[in-house]
């Protein structure tokens, strides 16, 4: 949930506060919703609830002098929910394509997305591909190099994920972090409003606390 | 039902919350309980005894005050017309279905919801009979409807349906008038009916709620990216329990139009808190906060609030709504793709 207590910085330094807009794509039941859930609270659910429409949740992380705040936007996977993504990926500046490794079907999914994004989303926006399910390797039916080389091909964020041991979940997110430009203004393609949050030091009401945990 | 105040499981089965707010709750039970005693009185009158049950102003008026939960999956079968549909496709229909050649791509896309299902509930955990019971409905409704097959949340409107008529068959038949008579072209390949219902709402707020229709497009918050459960799931999994079933009595039996008179409701009584809101996310969790506060917790006030708050809300408005926005949505659709067309 969205923290709301007042800005305590831990160090007291003046850092910036970046917003950036994250979306997660991917075909149903290969885990986006475990990742965020792992990402904003550390946790893991057996049986997940399948996700209708969307779901949207904030989490910050913390990069040096800069707080990143993402706000997330879950979708839902299944096929005929498709035509309501672009409402999603709209004015995003970063986007999580997840496909399941135990799954090749769902890899040529994550594929289609990534395709997708490339020609209707800003066109900065930053991709990760997420191979998650790591843990249960023994079931693998999708190699790593074989994505590893795809990602590089496309010029992807590229790791393998277990929202069920937390394996790289929070690095796939810092990595995003990392790689989002937050200097200069954001300007985002797309509906009003998006995109443009940048905003600067504290002061304002809503600064997100204690990010750094 | 009392009971269910103090217990961690409440009478459907559904664990609360680890921060449910037992006070406000039991306020509203010590209220609504002498509500509901009168209103079983009532219903027995009415339907007692070999008495049959007509679609009338009484029984419409009795519907928006309240379906007593035993006699729930009864009356909706009746008046929602479930129950005649059976008696044309005949009473062995379903039990056919479920005997008939299963299609394994919609036996496995079921079968990854099942556990997905309530899974904090305790007739939904693994093991327990309510599992396979949906799984056999969704299956069967999956075939004998080609063009939705098995839409995701689906599973959440027919697994609250088997909780409340703990029956199967009672089940598949209201869900086949839902998604056939009620709601036609929600659950279809395309979801097009969903996509209409959600511009109908946004032109609707727009109309009779301006400052607020103002307010979210200046924040830049779709309505559809608000909304969008709220249709699909006709609120299960949306609103408290004991409101959706409310809401339901009355879709039932006065049909789809309910839910723009339930939305409109929570967006207007909750408006102060909406204004309030000036980024993107403070809205976006404000209006999770308005499905589960003490409004709706309220389910009598809050249903008795949906035929006042909204104003009048003619039948042939929302029809004549959905003509025109389907429509310029299409050609909208249209002229994107000559457009992407001439791309080099
Ligand atoms: N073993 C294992 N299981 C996982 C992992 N991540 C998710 N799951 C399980 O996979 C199932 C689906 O996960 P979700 O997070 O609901 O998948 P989703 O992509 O959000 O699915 P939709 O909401 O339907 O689009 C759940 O039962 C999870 O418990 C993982 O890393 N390892
Ligand atoms: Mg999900």
């Amino acid at each position: 949930m969205a923290n709301r207590s007042g800005a305590q910085r831990p160090n007291g330094t003046q850092g910036k506060i970046c917003q950036f807009k994250l979306v997660l794509l991917g075909e149903s039941a290969v885990g986006k919703s475990s990742l965020v859930l792992r990402f904003v609270k550390g946790q893991f659910h057996e049986y997940q609830e399948s996700t209708i429409g969307a779901a949207f949740l904030t989490q910050t992380v913390c990069l040096d002098d800069t707080t990143v705040k993402f706000e997330i936007w879950d979708t839902a996977g299944q096929e005929r929910y498709h035509s309501l993504a672009p409402m999603y990926y709209r004015g995003a500046q970063a986007a999580i394509v997840v496909y399941d490794i135990t799954n090749q079907d769902t890899f040529g999914r994550a594929k289609t997305w990534v395709k997708e994004l490339q020609r209707q989303a800003s066109p900065n926006i930053v991709i990760a591909l997420a191979g998650n399910k790591a843990d249960l390797a023994n079931k693998r039916m999708v190699e790593h190099d074989e994505a590893q080389g795809y990602a590089e091909e496309n010029g992807l964020l590229f790791m393998e994920t277990s929202a069920k041991t937390a394996m790289n979940v929070n690095d796939i997110f810092l990595a995003i972090a990392k790689k989002l430009p937050k200097n200069e203004q954001v300007t985002g393609a797309g509906t009003s409003g998006q995109g443009r949050r940048l905003v600067e030091s504290e002061g304002q009401q809503k600064a997100p606390g204690n990010c750094c945990k | 039902m009392a009971r269910s105040c103090f217990s961690k499981v409440d009478e459907y089965g559904f664990e609360r919350p680890d921060d449910f707010d037992y006070e406000t709750y039991e306020d509203f039970m010590s209220q609504y309980l002498i509500v509901l005693a009168k209103r079983a009185k009532k219903w027995a009158e009415l339907i007692g005894e070999g008495k049959s049950l007509k679609r009338n102003l009484t029984v419409k008026r009795y519907v928006r005050k309240g379906i007593p939960g035993e006699h729930r999956g009864l009356v909706w079968l009746t008046v929602s017309g479930a129950e005649a549909l059976r008696d044309e496709w005949g009473s062995d229909f379903y039990q056919k279905l479920l005997n008939g050649p299963m299609n394994q791509d919609i036996v496995d896309i079921v079968r990854t919801d099942l556990p997905r299902t309530f899974p904090d509930n305790i007739f939904f955990s693994a093991g327990e009979n309510h599992q396979q019971q949906l799984y056999n409905i969704l299956v069967a409704y999956a075939h004998d409807n080609h063009e939705v097959g098995y839409c995701q949340g689906l599973n959440y409107i027919a697994g609250l349906l088997l909780l409340v008529t703990k029956s199967e068959d009672t089940t598949f038949w209201l869900l086949k008038v839902l998604v056939e008579r009620i709601f036609p072209n929600y659950y279809t390949r395309t979801m097009d009916g969903v996509i209409t219902d959600i511009d109908v709402l946004d032109e609707l707020i727009r109309l009779k709620i301006p400052e607020v229709h103002r307010h979210v497009a200046s924040v830049g918050l779709p309505w559809a990216v608000i909304t969008t459960k709220w249709f699909i799931c006709l609120f299960a999994e949306v609103l408290p329990i004991e409101t959706v079933l409310r809401i339901w009595d009355c879709l039932f039996y006065e049909g789809s139009k309910i839910i723009f008179r339930v939305c409109l409701t929570l967006v207007k009584r909750n408006q102060g808190s909406i204004l309030q809101c000036k980024d993107f996310s403070s809205l976006a969790e404000c209006f999770k906060e308005i499905t589960r506060d003490s409004l709706v917790i309220e389910c009598h006030d809050f249903m008795q609030s949906i035929f006042k708050v909204p104003g009048s809300l003619p039948l042939n408005l929302i029809v004549k709504l959905r003509t025109r926005l389907a429509q310029q949505r299409q050609n909208q659709m249209r002229s994107d793709r000559v457009w992407t067309w001439h791309i080099p």
